[in-house]
């Protein structure tokens, strides 16, 4: 039978063609996502040394300032994305501003650091800042998995703005998987070395 | 007899869960619902493509609904997408006189008067939304909607461009 709506369309198309589904849920696959953010840590760690104040058992003020703000980036940013993947008028996400805001101070404090004679940066070698780059983007890259499956399931109705933040939370989860190894203490590193990592590609099909 | 919002709620639990007569029902009452959301919002003859449309895009996306949450927001957050989408297809219909029998439906209660379309133009400048009422909604010319508002014919077509970005991208607001 053809089931016709009040427009004349016919929904019985529709309803022939449901299959139940599972609904995307944010906290699973951000979980997912820092799992990965873990286990990109544990890879790291067969190649490079953990960082010496970590070793020693008393990390430094910048280290625990810089991986918890990565941490709030990736986290919140990451969550805020997740929930864009089911709509809602009304529904408030807006976490990412506030973790944005927060890791805004490097970049602003790695400004001031260079103004009073910070040479870290022009003296950090090219291959720690690859070195950097690369465990960290690969890291970040695989954190963006989850997420990326997870909005393809969804409907962000943003799209543009799904695909940078996710690339801002992997960027952040990459880059805090690295800064369990990187040496440096640097305000002016960390300022303008982390601001590249967040830059991952946009998200496929977005 | 129009669904309420918790009974519709269920049915969209059930018809996640494969419940083809709850879908059924669901989307006849969808249906409804959508054909009085966008009534008066855009040009009557569009008004059945759209809610068309915009059935699909809830069948393609039904794992995107949180069942924790109310129904009617995420059948508005689709809906508007849809609405915006067609308003940025650079279409040209005939100006027709709108369904007002359809718009006095009553469907603006609490909920509907926070998800409605008003609600998200309410968020324009006047000028954008002006432009957009007159050019993308009600079919005039640009010259005429410059007549209207007071605009050059350049303006309305910026405000159309930037008011249609900026619908865009407040999709979800109340």
């Amino acid at each position: 039978m053809n089931i016709m709506t009040n427009t004349g369309f016919e929904i019985s198309a529709l309803v022939d063609d449901l299959r139940p589904v599972k609904p995307v849920r944010a906290l699973p696959a951000l979980l997912w996502a820092l799992a990965i953010a873990v286990a990109g840590i544990a890879a790291i760690s067969l190649l490079r040394d953990f960082r010496v104040d970590l070793l020693a058992g008393q990390p430094t003020a910048m280290f625990l300032m810089r991986s918890g703000i990565l941490a709030l980036l990736g986290g919140a940013t990451g969550y805020s994305v997740l929930t864009m993947a089911q709509p809602s008028v009304g529904k408030q996400n807006g976490g990412w501003i506030i973790a944005i805001a927060f890791a805004a101070l490097f970049p602003l404090g790695g400004i001031i650091a260079l103004m009073t004679g910070d040479t870290t940066l022009s003296n950090a070698s090219n291959a720690s800042v690859f070195r950097c780059l690369g465990f960290s983007g690969i890291t970040g890259f695989a954190t963006a998995i989850p997420m990326v499956l997870a909005l393809r399931r969804g409907a962000p109705t943003n799209t543009k703005r799904a695909g940078w933040l996710t690339g801002l939370a992997a960027g952040g989860m990459g880059a805090f998987a690295y800064s369990f190894f990187c040496p440096f203490d640097s305000l002016a590193y960390t300022g303008f070395g982390s601001r590249w990592l967040w830059r991952l590609p946009p998200l496929p099909g977005g | 007899m129009k669904a309420g919002e918790e009974s519709l709620r269920t049915l969209m639990i059930r018809a996640q869960k494969g419940d083809k007569r709850a879908y059924t029902v669901l989307l006849e009452e969808s249906s409804r619902w959508l054909s009085r959301f966008f009534a008066q919002k855009i040009a009557a003859d569009v008004v059945d493509d759209l809610v068309q449309d915009t059935l699909i895009s809830v069948h393609r996306k039904l794992a995107s609904y949180d069942n924790s949450r109310p129904f009617l927001p995420w059948l508005a957050a689709i809906a508007r997408y849809r609405w915006v989408d067609r308003l940025r297809q650079t279409y040209k219909h005939e100006a027709k006189a709108l369904d007002f029998d359809i718009a006095q439906d009553g469907h603006e209660d609490v909920v509907g008067a926070k998800i409605s379309i008003d609600r998200l133009l309410a968020h324009l400048p006047d000028g954008q939304a002006e432009a957009i009422q007159y050019v993308k909604i009600q079919g005039l010319s640009i010259a005429e909607a410059g007549a209207k508002t007071g605009q050059s014919e350049s303006l309305v077509k910026v405000n159309i461009h930037r008011g249609l970005k900026k619908l865009a991208a407040l999709i979800e607001s109340e």
